[in-house]
């Protein structure tokens, strides 16, 4: 019986695993009825050092959930908690306290 | 950056050797970072308070002048230029401290300064750095330019690896002019780098760890 159970475990972890992984972070954010979801174009994102500055930088901000870099679009999304916000000045900030330069903000990116 | 920019920079390196990563992190970050070749072993641990400057401590063993120097050095990162798809950067070291020699006799009040740019894309890379030491009784001036280029583009978190040539100029030294051909290892906080340099056959290891 433990091991009919185990291998029903485990088949419904093999079906649901992949349609879970290919489901994009957007998405899932916006499913689990998250915070805003903002995505900043950022130049001179060319190493992991940089993308490491901006995730610690951010993730200092108690707005912040989550800080995502795309290195290959020069773009950083930004996942704010339920209920909090952050205006386009202190992103800005951060953006240069982490060293780079801020291009645009997009706050309809996850829409 | 315009195209003039990267012709200065691969006519800097053709002429000189490496400037190492950059010595300046993010507002708050720590950074430890060793350099072992033919010429000297250091370790340099620094904070940064600001995104242009970071303070710390810098130890040097040097065999072409037989000292040890302990002291702080201070990073300035005087230029940043943020474009779509490059960085470039232009730093400014200064270090004091004293320099003890390895046979023994008086530590004697040391200094260096120096000078560093680099230019990097996603694919390709290019630097210089030039510094002069006055290690009591010895003072030398040394140069080292890099090229490099990244055989396939990786995204943030994944192994990035880079083939660099690095050509350093120590008019004092037996070997005035030397290359070395390397291998840099990046990922997430940590840069791992490996060469050898072909007239002194010496190896070349240097880690840089940022947190």
């Amino acid at each position: 019986m433990k091991l009919i159970k185990t291998l029903m475990v485990a088949a419904a972890v093999a079906v649901a695993a992949p349609a879970a992984l290919a489901t994009p972070p957007e998405a899932s954010a916006m499913e689990a009825g998250a915070g805003e979801i903002l995505v900043a174009k950022v130049n001179g994102l060319v190493c992991d050092f940089c993308a490491q500055s901006i995730r610690k930088t951010f993730g200092k901000e108690d707005a912040v959930q989550k800080v995502y870099v795309n290195l290959d679009k020069g773009e950083v999304r930004i996942d704010l908690k339920p209920g909090k916000s952050m205006d386009d000045a202190a992103i800005e900030k951060l953006i240069r306290k982490s060293g780079y330069s801020l291009v645009s903000i997009d706050r309809n990116a996850a829409k | 950056m315009p195209p003039r920019y990267l012709v200065a920079g691969l006519a800097l390196a053709a002429v000189a050797a490496p400037a190492s990563a950059r010595p300046v992190s993010y507002a708050g970050g720590w950074t430890l970072m060793q350099e072992n070749n033919g010429m000297y072993s250091s370790l340099h641990a620094h904070y940064s308070p600001t995104a242009t400057d970071s303070i710390g401590l810098y130890v040097e063993q040097n065999w072409d002048m037989d000292q040890t120097f302990t002291g702080l050095q201070y990073n300035r990162l005087v230029r940043r230029w943020n474009a779509p798809q490059s960085q470039g950067n232009v730093y400014f070291k200064l270090g004091a401290g004293v320099a003890d020699p390895f046979e023994g006799g008086d530590a004697e009040l040391a200094s260096f300064a120096g000078l560093a740019a680099d230019w990097e894309t996603r694919r390709l890379f290019v630097s210089y750095d030039v510094r002069a030491r006055d290690f009591g009784p010895d003072e030398s001036v040394s140069h080292s330019a890099r090229i490099g280029a990244a055989p396939y583009v990786a995204e943030f978190g994944d192994l990035h690896t880079w083939l660099m040539l690095q050509v350093d100029n120590n008019p004092e030294a037996d070997e005035p002019v030397t290359l070395t051909p390397l291998v840099r290892l990046f990922q997430g906080p940590f840069l791992l780098e490996a060469g050898y340099t072909l007239e002194e056959e010496e190896f070349l290891l240097n880690w840089v760890w940022r947190f």
